[in-house]
């Protein structure tokens, strides 16, 4: 279905830690412009937890999404009746926070009557290329995230084609987690990146595993693991750790990191078939030594690199609002049967690789 | 949404008819109370009309004869209570264990969904709702915005505290 006129989307993200609203605008001649992008985080509230609290989370998400719609309308200058769609993340994530999410989608697109989009959170990570870059379809994704690692082939608004994952915990939950055993702060990514600055990779040998499996598949619980045995090995030998010590297992840590994802990626860039480009996204996307190793991969198989900038990389609701006006645009709109959903895989028809079982696959 | 859909369809309106959007905050269901706040927000932001909260104290009592002590179940051997005056809520809601009830004295009329128990126990006067709590609720609301008070918006009142332990892991001494 073309559509031949303007069309304003407003985007709502809340499954995770960050309040986000988003307006996003298509010209007649299908021009795109992103007029508000929002984000709320709520880093503080989960300090003292070393990790995201689903119940906070979802607390203070049904208290800030209705004041952050609010302030991307008046950064877009738009006023509500403008708005020609509602697009919501409906999953994967906390269920809490998805929820209130798609309630208050739901209470908007009923008082203005307007149509409703659910939106899967993964495919607006994945389709943000096409918002920044203009990326055509097929191209391989990989969604390195403190929530998810995977490769994507992706090869139009509603057909993803996963290549491979991880089996256990995400790159930025190992990041989080190796912040936490080593005493930095939260969020782990640029903590640890930081102190990584000036250690020794080379001190430490850590796994680097699932390197010596065939395919795509990844596993990071391990490699955290690994750490803590080297943390508990020095605090046993000499009584704690030295900032040199710290830094040195930080740096060896990100360069195991490093070299999996590099190596994963080189494979998937074997299998992926006609791809225009390789694009990341994701909050570990941000780590410029795994940025820097992952462009070496692309150069180095003569694929275009895409990384988007680290405020549409990370969780955001342009991305919603970009996933669905291509879902509109498809002519896939949701009323409000509309559910919200705590798993819900990109690629349905590969089999699971986390969360498997009677719930089904988480993502 | 079907059911506020269904409602309104009975009653001849569509949502751009509505004033005024009151919304049950609780306590209860931490889930139930968050899809009924979002809900109420997201209407009141599309209407461009303000949803007021009401608790189940305020919804519970209305209408019945002052002083009176609300009494529901919290589950987990707990009950949240307030108790209202002519002049008001004495104090705000609180959540206690139902074995501590007996501490409290002097109490004459008690409603709310364990009224019965509560009652017997206190050797009081049961007070059955006079309306059904949605009525309540919207007839709260309406009073509430003909105060002229300046409300805040609607936000689900949990008493309860999230389920969250701090992290055990401090990390290593630093030498």
């Amino acid at each position: 279905m073309a559509e031949e006129r303007h069309l304003t989307i407003l985007g709502l993200e809340s499954s995770c830690d960050d309040t986000a609203a988003a307006v996003l605008s298509r010209s007649a001649s299908g021009v795109l412009s992103l007029r508000s992008s929002v984000v709320v985080g709520q880093t503080a509230l989960h300090a003292d937890f070393g990790g995201v609290v689903p119940e906070l989370a979802a607390r203070a998400h049904a208290e800030k999404l209705d004041h952050v719609v609010e302030e991307a309308m008046t950064e877009a200058g738009i006023t509500r009746n403008e708005i020609d769609a509602i697009a919501v993340t409906a999953g994967p994530g906390l269920i809490g926070g998805v929820l209130s999410g798609v309630m208050l989608a739901k209470g908007l697109a009923y008082g203005l009557k307007k149509p409703l989009i659910g939106v899967n959170h993964l495919a607006g990570h994945a389709l943000t290329p096409r918002l920044t870059d203009g990326l055509d379809y097929p191209y391989l994704m990989l969604l390195v995230s403190g929530g998810h690692c995977q490769f994507l082939q992706v090869s139009g608004p509603q057909a993803f084609v996963r290549l491979g994952g991880t089996i256990d915990d995400a790159p930025g939950e190992a990041f989080d987690k190796v912040a936490r055993i080593m005493g930095l702060p939260q969020p782990g990514g640029p903590s640890v990146e930081k102190a990584a600055r000036s250690g020794d990779a080379t001190r430490f040998a850590l796994p680097r595993p699932l390197l010596d499996r065939e395919g795509c598949d990844m596993s990071f619980s391990g490699l955290k693991t690994a750490v803590l045995r080297q943390r508990d090995q020095l605090v046993a030998a000499q009584g704690g750790v030295t900032e040199q010590d710290r830094a040195d297992i930080c740096a060896s840590f990100q360069i195991a990191m490093r070299d999996v994802l590099a190596e994963k990626s080189r494979r998937a860039l074997a299998l992926a078939k006609g791809i225009t480009a390789f694009a990341v996204a994701g909050g570990v996307a941000a780590n410029q030594t795994l940025r820097q190793a992952l462009q070496e991969v692309a150069t180095e198989t003569d694929i275009r690199f895409v990384a988007p900038p680290l405020a549409l990389c990370t969780d955001n609701a342009a991305m919603i609002a970009m996933a669905g006006l291509e879902k509109y645009l498809a002519g896939a709109v949701d009323d409000m049967s509309l559910a919200a959903r705590p798993r819900w895989p990109l690629d349905q028809t590969a089999s699971a690789l986390l969360g498997s079982g009677k719930k089904g696959a988480k993502a | 949404m079907p059911l506020v859909d269904a409602l309104l369809h009975e009653a001849g309106k569509t949502a751009s008819d509505l004033d005024l959007i009151g919304v049950g905050i609780g306590p209860g269901n931490f889930t139930g109370l968050r899809i009924a706040v979002s809900t109420a927000r997201g209407l009141a932001l599309a209407l461009g009309k303000p949803a007021i909260g009401v608790t189940i104290f305020e919804a519970r009592s209305y209408g019945l004869e002052r002083p009176l002590t609300v009494i529901e179940d919290a589950r987990r051997g707990d009950v949240y209570l307030q108790q209202f005056d002519t002049d008001g809520p004495i104090a705000p809601p609180r959540l206690m264990p139902w074995d501590r009830l007996c501490d409290l004295s002097g109490i004459a009329r008690v409603t709310g969904n364990l009224r019965a128990e509560a009652a017997a126990l206190w050797h009081a006067e049961p007070v059955p709702e006079t309306v059904m709590i949605a009525e309540a609720i919207a007839r709260v609301a309406e009073e509430k915005l003909a105060s002229g008070a300046d409300l805040p918006r609607p936000a689900p009142l949990y008493i309860r505290g999230a389920d969250a332990a701090p992290a055990r892991d401090y990390g290593p001494p630093l030498l």
